[in-house]
C-alpha cells in the first residue's frame, strides 16, 4: 500500500500550486480555480487521513470531504456570480481593472 | 439519538430560518406587485416577529449537554451571544428600510437571517466540522450581501474582494483543519486537545498558521485585513454594519474557543523575554500588525466608513491581546469587549446610515459631510459622540472598559508580566487614535455647517435603535458587572475543554474531560508520533 | 455629602444639554446655580469634617468585583482644599463667560461636565475610579477650546487634547503595571500603597505615572500644551484649565504616583526636583520676552506650577503642605489673570498684543479692569498679604533643607516673575500715549458688568484671605500628611 506520506507530500503540492495562482492570477476566474484547487487538496488530505486512521470506520474523514464538497460548490455558484455583476460594471474579469475603491 | 431533541436543541436556528423562508416566500409571492417601501417593512416585521420568538426560545431553553462530542453545545454563554446576534440582525434589518440599494426586499432578508443562522452555529459547535460549515454559511451569504447594491461598481467591487480574500482564507483554513484532523486523529475539541502539543512535529506549526490566517480573515486583523476597508465602504451600510458587528462577534468567540480550547497544549508564550513557539506568539504578531496598522492608517482616511474599518482593525489588535492571554479571564474580558464593541460599531454605522441617505453624493459619504451635524440634528450627534468616544476609549463609556479589562487580563496572564510590552504598545496605539477619533467630533461638533443647517429627516424606528444602542454603551460602561456576569457561569464550561488548566500529563487531562477518551487513547495518538507509525497502526487496524 | 459636588454637575451639564438653544438665560443660570450649590457643598464638607487627620469616607461599595475596583469616594484635607479650589474656580468661570451667546447651553453642558471629572478625581480613593474621573475631564476640554476657543484654537485644542491622552496613557500602563504585580490585586490606594512593591519595578513603573500625571501639572519640557491650550481658549476654559486642570496632575502625582511608589520616588527624586526648577526658570524667562499677554499669563503658570513640582518633591511637611498651598493660590490668581486679560481686556479691546494695548492706556478706560490687575500681579509676584506669597515661601523653606541650590535659583525664579509681571502691568494698562486716542475708542468698551466684578471680588477675596490668614487653609491640610496613606511620603525623605 502506498505510505500515506505520498498522498500528503502530493496534497502539499496542490494546495501550493492553487495558492500560487490565487496569488499570482490577475482573472478572477484563474483565481477562483486556484482556491478551488486549494479546497481540493484539503480534501486529499482528510480523504488519505481517514483512510490511514485507527478509526477508519467512524468515517469523519469522509463526512468532512462531503461537507467540503457541497462547501466548495457553494462557494463557486456565489463566486462566479460576483464574477458577472464584475463583468457588468467592468466588461472585464481581469483584477486590475477592477480598482475603484482605494486608500 | 433521538431527532427530536436536536430539533429542541436547534430550536432557535430552525426558527430563523423558517422565518427566512416565510419572508421570502410572502414577498415574491404576495407583495411582487406591492410598493418598495411596504415590501421593506413587511419583510422586516415578519423578521422581527421571528427573531423575538427566536431569542424567546432561547430564553426560556434549558441548558442541554454537548451534543455528540460537543457537535453542538448550549449554555448560557452560547444563548446570550445567539441573543445578542439576532438583536443586531434585526437592527441591520431595521437600518436597510427606506434604502435604495435593493429592490429584492425578500432575498435580501433572507440572506441576512441565513447569515445569522451560521453565525449562531458558529457560537455553538466544539467541532471542526460544523465549525467550517458554519463559517461558510456565514461567510457566503455575507458575499452577496456585499454585492447587493447592482447599481454601484463600488459594491460589486467590494463583494469580488471580500470573496476573494475570503474563499483564500477558508480555503487556507481547511487545509489547516485537515492537518489538525491527521495530526489527531478526530475533529472535537476534546480529541484535539488531549493530542496534540508543541514541538510533537514541526507540521503542527503549519497547521496552526493556517488555521489562524482563516480566523485573521475573519476578524479583519492585519495582515489579512485587505478587504475590510473596500467592504465597509463599498457594501450597502447596513450589510456593513452587520459585518463589522455581528460577524465579528461570531469570529472571535469561535477563535479564541479553538485556540483556547482545542489547542491549549501548542500555546506558546510571546513573552519579551522567553518567547517560545506555537499560536500565542503568532497572534501576538497579527496583534502588533493590527494595532499599528489600524490606528496609523485610519488618520489618514476620509470617508467615515473607511475610517471606521481602519479603527476596526486597531480594534481587533486589541481584541487579539485577550485570545493571546489565554485565560479564562481573558476569555470574559474579549467577549465584553466584542459584544459592547458591536453595538458600538452598529451604532456608528447607523449613524452613517443616515447621514449617506442625507447627502446622498454618489461617491457615499465623507467626513466634511458630518459637518455642522450637531446643528442639525442634536439628538444624532450626541448619540454618536458616544459611539465614537466609546470606540476611542473614553470613561464611562463601555469602550473603556473593555480595553481595560482586556490590558488587565493580557498583563495578570503570562509569568512575571513578561506580556507587559503588548499593553504598553497597545495603549500607545490607542492615545493615537484619539486624533482621529476626535477628527469625526470636529466635523460634527466644532465645523459649521455651510448655509442654514437643515434638520436630518429621522425614522421614528431608526432613531429609537440609535439611542437605544447609545443608552445601552454608556450603561454597560458604567455597570460593566451586568455583562461580565452574563459570561461567568459558562466559565467552567470553558475550563472543562481545557483553557487555563493545564494538566501535567495528557491523560489527566483527558480523563477530566471526558472519560471515554481515556482509554483508546494510546491508539488515538498514534498519528502524532512518528511517520513509520502510520503505517504499523494501519496494518493493526487491518 | 461632598459626593454631590460630582453628581450635580453632571446632572447641571445634562440639564444644559437640554436646555433650549436660543435662550442661552437658561442654560447660564442652570450652570451657576449648579456651581454655586457645589461650592457651598464643598463649603459644608469643610466645616463638617470633624476629625482631620483622619481620611473621610464618603461611598465605598463595590462597583466592578472581576477587577477588584470599588466606588470609593473620600476625602482628606488636601482634597477639601482642591474641591474648594474648584468650586470657587468653577463660581467664577461662570460668572465670567456671562457673554457667551453662541451655542451656550452646549458650553456650559461641557464646562460642568469638565467640572464633575474634576471633582471626582479630587475625591476618588480607588485608583481606577479616580483614572475614570481622570480621563472623563479630557473631552470638555478640547470642546470648549475648539468650539469656543479664539488663537489657532483646533490646534491648541488638540495639542491639549493629545497631551492629556498620552499623559493618561503613562498613567494607564502604570497603574494596569501595579494592578498586574500587587499581591493581592487591588485599586484601593490605601491598600496599594501598604503592598511593598519590588524597588526594580517602582523604580520603573514610578517616572511613567509621574510624568503622566505631571504632563498636565506643565512639568518642563513637557509644558508645551499650556501656553497654546490656555491662549487658544475662551476665558472660562483658561480660567479652569489654569485653575483647576493643571492641579489635577499635581494632585494626581501627589495622590497616586508618590505614595505608592515611594522608592522609585527615591531614585528619581533629584532628577525630577531639577525639571521643576527648570521650569520654574524657563517659564518665568519665556514669560518676559512675549509679545501677547496672555501668553505671558500662560508662561507663569508653567513658573508658577514648577513651585508645585519642587514643593512635592522636598518630602517635608512644610514643602509639601505649600505645594498644595501654592495649587490652590495659582488656581486662584491664574483664573483671576485669565480673567482680566481674556475677558474685561480683549473682548473689548480685541487685541492682547502687549505693544497695541500700550498705546490704549486702559488704566483710564477701564479703571476697575487695572486695579483688578495690579492687586492680581501683586499677588502673582509673591507679595506678603497675598496666598502666593504664603505658598512660595513655604516651598522654598522646604527646598532650602534638601536642594539649597534649587532654592536659590527658585528665589531668582521669583525675581524675574516681578520683571514679567512689572513689564506687562506698565505696557498693558500704563502705556505712555500718543495722544492718537480718542474718547470714542473708549467710550465704545462696555463698562465693566456686575457679574465680572462679582467674579473678580470673589477671586481678589479668597487670595487675600488666604493670604493674611493662611492657617484657613494650613489647618485642613497639614493633618492630611499624617493619614496612614501620605505619612509614609515623609519618612521617604530620609531614603
Amino acid at each position: 500500500m502506498t505510505p500515506l506520506h505520498y498522498y500528503l507530500i502530493f496534497a502539499a503540492l496542490l494546495f501550493s500550486v492553487g495558492l500560487a495562482g490565487a496569488l499570482m492570477r490577475r482573472n478572477a476566474i484563474l483565481v477562483l480555480i486556484g482556491i478551488e484547487l486549494m479546497l481540493n487538496a484539503a480534501n486529499l488530505n482528510f480523504i488519505a487521513f481517514w483512510r490511514y486512521s485507527p478509526t477508519a470506520n467512524e468515517l469523519v474523514g469522509l463526512m468532512f470531504v462531503l461537507f467540503s464538497i457541497g462547501i466548495a460548490a457553494a462557494e463557486a455558484a456565489v463566486g462566479l456570480a460576483i464574477i458577472i455583476s464584475i463583468y457588468r460594471h467592468h466588461r472585464s474579469t481581469q483584477l486590475q481593472h477592477v480598482d475603484r475603491l482605494k486608500g | 439519538m433521538n431527532y427530536m431533541e436536536l430539533l429542541g436543541a436547534l430550536a432557535p436556528e430552525a426558527i430563523v430560518v423558517l422565518t427566512a423562508l416565510v419572508a421570502l416566500a410572502v414577498d415574491l409571492l404576495v407583495l411582487r406587485q406591492a410598493p418598495q417601501n411596504a415590501r421593506q417593512v413587511v419583510a422586516v416585521s415578519i423578521t422581527a416577529v421571528g427573531i423575538l420568538a427566536a431569542i424567546i426560545a432561547l430564553s426560556v431553553a434549558a441548558p442541554s449537554p454537548p451534543w455528540m462530542d460537543g457537535l453542538l453545545i448550549n449554555h448560557s454563554t452560547t444563548a446570550f451571544l445567539k441573543q445578542t446576534l439576532l438583536v443586531l440582525a434585526l437592527v441591520a434589518g431595521i437600518l436597510s428600510i427606506q434604502s435604495r440599494f435593493t429592490q429584492h426586499t425578500g432575498e435580501y432578508v433572507t440572506l441576512l437571517l441565513l447569515s445569522t443562522v451560521g453565525m449562531m452555529l458558529l457560537v455553538s459547535s466544539d467541532n471542526l466540522l460544523l465549525m467550517f460549515v458554519a463559517l461558510e454559511l456565514t461567510s457566503l451569504p455575507l458575499y452577496v450581501l456585499t454585492a447587493f447594491n447592482k447599481e454601484s461598481p463600488s459594491s460589486s467591487e467590494a463583494s469580488l474582494k471580500y470573496f476573494l480574500i475570503g474563499s483564500l482564507s477558508a480555503a487556507c483554513l481547511l487545509f489547516g483543519i485537515s492537518l489538525l484532523y491527521g495530526l489527531s486523529g478526530g475533529i472535537t475539541w476534546t480529541q484535539l486537545a488531549t493530542t496534540l502539543r508543541a514541538g510533537s512535529e514541526p507540521i503542527v506549526y503549519l497547521a496552526l498558521i493556517l488555521t489562524l490566517i482563516g480566523f485573521a480573515f475573519k476578524v479583519a486583523a492585519a495582515p489579512f485585513h485587505l478587504w475590510a476597508p473596500d467592504v465597509y465602504q463599498g457594501a450597502p451600510t447596513p450589510v456593513a454594519a452587520f459585518i463589522a458587528s455581528g460577524s465579528k462577534i461570531a469570529s472571535f468567540y469561535m477563535f479564541a474557543r479553538i485556540f483556547m480550547a482545542a489547542l491549549p497544549g501548542t500555546a506558546g508564550s510571546a513573552a519579551w523575554s522567553g518567547a517560545t513557539p506555537g499560536w500565542v506568539p503568532l497572534v501576538a504578531a497579527l496583534a502588533v500588525v493590527s494595532m499599528i496598522l489600524g490606528n496609523v492608517a485610519a488618520i489618514a482616511q476620509r470617508s467615515v466608513k473607511r475610517l471606521l474599518a481602519y479603527s476596526a482593525i486597531g480594534h481587533a489588535g486589541y481584541a487579539l491581546l485577550a485570545i493571546l492571554s489565554n485565560t479564562e479571564q481573558g476569555m470574559g474580558s474579549l467577549l465584553y469587549y466584542v459584544v459592547t464593541y458591536a453595538v458600538t460599531a452598529m451604532g456608528a454605522f447607523a449613524v452613517v446610515n443616515v447621514i449617506e441617505r442625507d447627502v446622498q453624493a454618489p461617491n457615499g459619504e465623507s467626513l466634511t459631510d458630518f459637518a455642522g451635524l450637531s446643528r442639525r440634528s442634536p439628538l444624532l450627534s450626541l448619540c454618536l459622540l458616544v459611539f465614537v468616544l466609546s470606540l476611542a476609549g473614553i470613561p464611562p463609556l463601555a469602550g473603556f472598559f473593555g480595553k481595560f479589562y482586556i490590558f488587565i487580563a493580557t498583563a495578570q496572564s503570562g509569568t512575571s508580566q513578561g506580556l507587559i510590552w503588548l499593553v504598553m504598545l497597545a495603549i500607545g496605539t490607542s492615545a493615537i487614535s484619539l486624533y482621529y477619533y476626535l477628527q469625526i467630533l470636529k466635523q460634527v461638533y466644532v465645523v459649521e455647517s455651510v448655509g442654514q443647517p437643515t434638520p436630518v429627516q429621522l425614522r421614528p424606528a431608526e432613531s429609537a435603535c440609535i439611542v437605544a444602542m447609545a443608552c445601552t454603551v454608556l450603561i454597560l460602561g458604567c455597570a460593566p458587572n451586568w455583562l461580565i456576569n452574563r459570561f461567568s457561569p459558562n466559565s467552567t464550561e470553558v475550563r472543562r475543554a481545557g483553557v487555563i488548566t493545564k494538566p501535567s500529563t495528557t491523560l489527566e487531562l483527558a480523563a477530566e474531560i471526558h472519560p471515554r477518551i481515556t482509554a483508546p487513547l494510546g491508539t488515538a495518538t498514534g498519528l502524532v508520533q512518528k511517520r513509520p507509525q502510520f503505517e504499523t497502526t494501519t496494518a493493526n487496524a487491518q | 455629602m461632598l459626593a454631590w459636588t460630582i453628581y450635580l454637575s453632571f446632572l447641571g451639564a445634562a440639564m444644559a444639554a437640554l436646555a433650549p438653544k436660543d435662550r442661552p438665560t437658561i442654560a447660564r443660570w442652570i450652570a451657576l446655580t449648579t456651581s454655586v450649590l457645589g461650592l457651598g457643598i464643598g463649603l459644608a464638607g469643610i466645616l463638617h469634617q470633624t476629625n482631620r487627620s483622619a481620611l473621610q469616607t464618603i461611598v465605598d461599595v463595590p462597583w466592578i468585583p472581576a477587577i477588584h475596583a470599588r466606588y470609593l469616594l473620600a476625602a482628606d484635607g488636601i482634597s477639601l482644599t482642591l474641591v474648594l479650589l474648584t468650586g470657587i474656580a468653577a463660581v467664577a468661570g461662570i460668572l465670567f463667560s456671562w457673554n457667551i451667546t453662541h451655542r451656550a447651553n452646549q458650553f456650559f453642558a461641557f464646562y460642568l461636565t469638565l467640572i464633575g471629572g474634576v471633582y471626582g478625581v479630587f475625591l476618588s480613593f480607588d485608583a481606577f475610579l479616580f483614572f475614570v474621573f481622570y480621563e472623563i475631564a479630557i473631552i470638555p476640554k478640547y470642546f470648549l477650546v475648539a468650539i469656543w476657543g479664539s488663537t489657532n484654537k483646533e490646534y491648541g485644542a488638540m495639542k491639549l487634547a493629545l497631551y492629556s491622552f498620552v499623559g493618561s496613557a503613562l498613567v494607564l500602563v502604570g497603574l494596569i503595571a501595579t494592578y498586574a504585580h500587587a499581591g493581592s490585586p487591588t485599586f484601593s490606594l490605601l491598600e496599594l500603597a501598604r503592598q511593598p512593591l519590588p524597588t526594580s519595578f517602582q523604580v520603573w513603573v514610578f517616572p511613567l505615572v509621574f510624568v503622566g500625571f505631571a504632563i498636565l501639572a506643565g512639568l518642563w519640557p513637557f509644558h508645551t500644551w499650556a501656553p497654546t491650550g490656555h491662549v487658544a481658549a475662551p476665558t472660562a476654559a483658561s480660567m479652569l484649565l489654569a485653575g483647576v486642570v493643571m492641579k489635577l496632575g499635581a494632585y494626581g502625582a501627589l495622590r497616586v504616583a508618590m505614595p505608592l511608589f515611594p522608592e522609585g520616588l527615591a531614585a528619581w527624586r533629584d532628577p525630577l526636583a531639577l525639571l521643576s526648577v527648570i521650569g520654574i526658570l524657563a517659564g518665568a524667562g519665556i514669560a518676559l520676552i512675549q509679545k501677547d499677554f496672555k501668553f505671558v499669563v500662560g508662561y507663569s503658570s508653567v513658573s508658577h506650577m514648577g513651585f508645585v513640582l519642587l514643593g512635592l518633591m522636598t518630602l517635608s511637611v512644610t514643602g509639601l503642605s505649600g505645594a498644595v498651598l501654592q495649587m490652590f493660590s495659582h488656581g486662584i490668581i491664574a483664573s483671576l489673570l485669565f480673567a482680566v486679560v481674556g475677558r474685561m481686556i480683549y473682548d473689548r479691546a480685541h487685541t492682547r498684543e502687549l505693544s497695541a494695548l500700550e498705546s490704549l492706556q486702559l488704566s483710564r478706560a477701564l479703571p476697575f479692569a487695572a486695579i483688578t490687575f495690579v492687586l492680581a500681579s501683586l499677588a502673582s509676584m509673591g507679595l506678603p498679604g497675598f496666598s502666593g506669597f504664603v505658598a512660595e515661601l513655604q516651598v522654598l523653606m522646604g527646598a532650602w533643607k534638601t536642594f539649597p541650590l534649587y532654592a536659590a535659583l527658585a528665589g531668582i525664579g521669583i525675581l524675574i516673575g516681578v520683571a514679567y509681571t512689572l513689564r506687562v502691568l506698565v505696557k498693558a494698562f500704563f502705556g505712555q500715549s500718543n495722544g492718537t486716542i480718542e474718547a470714542a475708542t473708549h467710550e465704545n468698551y462696555a463698562p465693566i458688568s456686575i457679574p465680572e466684578r462679582i467674579g473678580a471680588l470673589l477671586l481678589l477675596g479668597t487670595s487675600l484671605l488666604v493670604g493674611i490668614y493662611p492657617r484657613v487653609l494650613l489647618d485642613l491640610i497639614l493633618p492630611s500628611f499624617e493619614t496612614p496613606l501620605m505619612k509614609p511620603l515623609l519618612k521617604g525623605a530620609g531614603l
